[in-house]
């Protein structure tokens, strides 16, 4: 088995698990099914094309930089300006920045990282105008996925990381497998085909992982400390 | 002279109105002090509010007596353990010498002085500085009159940062008042310690009243 990181760094990102109609919403941490589709995309796939060979891969995240929620209110008219679409609420994470993974045979895996290397589609944060600010690709790795997200540095921005406490503890959220607890998410894409899309559950499991961040301006100033302690 | 801390518990009703209003705050500080405790000859009471990353949010208070901050912990406090605390200031001032480095946190009002208009020559009002540039500008050129200096440092643990910005806005009698702030921190060397204490006793810049001015000193090295 090997794993394949990415990272999810951008301006927006916008990763819909349930939306439907006129309010777009975006869950905390990348979905399964827009990861997925980001891969495909690379590998040019059509929308209609089978993905179970994707959908089988163990998938993962570690949230280096949570982002805030940005809401955008929509109003869109044709070019003509005859046809009016209807008012929309779109949500984003704005300035979030992700490590995502997935493991799977060792084949699959490097067609995959050779795939990212040379998209055949554009590559955006799951909605077409939130391109990416970083290359996408981290490394492949022998590891298992949780291995190897624990393993690579926090990406987190300087900025981040300053106002940050001196020891930071990231969620990592993975696939569960079967019988074990945890959230159940309706993300695992089956058929992307614009006239049917279908998604299956799955189970997330929560971790933590703690790293030292010698950034924090945080553990900062105790005007008290030179009078003898607080 | 003394410094006090006193830990804020913001899911307090009382901590949210000192919090979001800076004339409250200073009401709430003035009145620590029984009336005639002490006379603007000998200083002024100063305040800042700190964010303490996780751990909550503290009003430090330099005053010429010890305050009473009694009534703000029933409004803003915690009621367990110790309330608030109040030290001692004088020793530490009187130990300061030239040559001494210290870490300092000052949250300020830096403004420069425009004409109101083109034509009205020698009509002025205080705006704002408002970029990080400014606001370091504004700072180095009072260093000097102040007492101290900025050590050059390397980049990475620099010695003059501005760790915050924001605009206080707020009504005081029926008009809005509008103040723009800056956080400095870094790292300071006492070049005057007279200079230097009569600023950490009087608070430098404007808005003093509004949680603008104290200069606090920590030892290098903790942070």
């Amino acid at each position: 088995m090997t794993a394949l990181l990415i990272r999810l760094a951008g301006p927006m990102q916008a990763w819909g698990a349930s939306s439907r109609y006129s309010r777009r919403d975006t869950e905390q941490e990348p979905t399964k099914s827009g990861v997925l589709g980001l891969l495909a995309a690379a590998q040019g796939l059509r929308r209609t094309d089978e993905l179970a060979h994707l959908a089988s891969l163990k998938f993962g995240v570690r949230v280096d930089q949570p982002g805030s929620l940005l809401r955008d209110f929509q109003v869109a008219r044709s070019l003509d300006g005859k046809k009016t679409f209807p008012l929309s609420y779109r949500y984003y994470l704005s300035d979030a920045v992700f490590v995502a993974g997935v493991e799977g045979e060792s084949s699959l895996i490097e067609a995959l990282s050779s795939a990212l290397k040379n998209p055949t589609f554009p590559l955006y944060l799951g909605r077409r105008s939130c391109p990416p600010s970083f290359p996408l690709l981290l490394r492949t790795s022998d590891e298992s996925l949780e291995e190897s997200l624990r393993r690579f540095p926090w990406q987190a921005a300087e900025w981040y990381r300053a106002k940050q406490a001196p020891r930071v503890a990231l969620r990592i959220a993975l696939d569960g497998m079967d019988g074990v607890e945890g959230d159940m998410v309706k993300d695992v894409p089956v058929s992307f085909d614009p006239r049917h899309r279908r998604y299956e559950w799955r189970t997330v499991v929560d971790e933590r992982m703690d790293v030292e961040n010698p950034s924090s301006r945080i553990r900062g100033h105790d005007p008290m400390a030179a009078l003898g302690g607080s | 002279m003394y410094l006090s801390k006193m830990p804020l518990n913001r899911r307090r009703r009382g901590a949210v109105k000192l919090l979001s209003s800076p004339q409250a705050m200073h009401a709430a500080v003035q009145s620590a002090f029984a009336p005639g405790s002490f006379v603007e000859s000998e200083g002024r009471a100063l305040w800042r509010v700190d964010e303490l990353g996780r751990d909550g949010i503290a009003l430090y208070v330099v005053s010429p007596v010890e305050p009473d901050l009694s009534h703000v912990v029933e409004q803003a406090g915690w009621q367990t353990g110790e309330m608030w605390k109040s030290v001692e200031y004088g020793g530490f001032l009187a130990g300061l010498r030239a040559g001494q480095r210290w870490g300092f946190r000052l949250r300020a009002n830096p403004v420069h002085s425009v004409y109101k208009s083109d034509k009205a020559w020698g009509d002025t009002k205080p705006v704002a500085h408002l970029t990080v540039k400014h606001q370091q500008t504004w700072l180095l050129d009072r260093a000097a009159k102040c007492g101290f200096a900025i050590p050059d440092g390397p980049q990475h643990e620099a010695a003059l940062r501005v760790v915050d910005r924001s605009t206080l806005k707020f009504n005081k009698g029926g008009h809005s008042v509008t103040i723009g702030t800056a956080t400095f921190e870094g790292v300071l060397q006492v070049e005057d310690p007279v200079l230097l204490r009569s600023v950490l006793t009087n608070g430098l810049g404007r808005a003093k009243a509004y949680g603008c001015g104290l200069i606090t000193l920590a030892p290098l090295g903790i942070g």
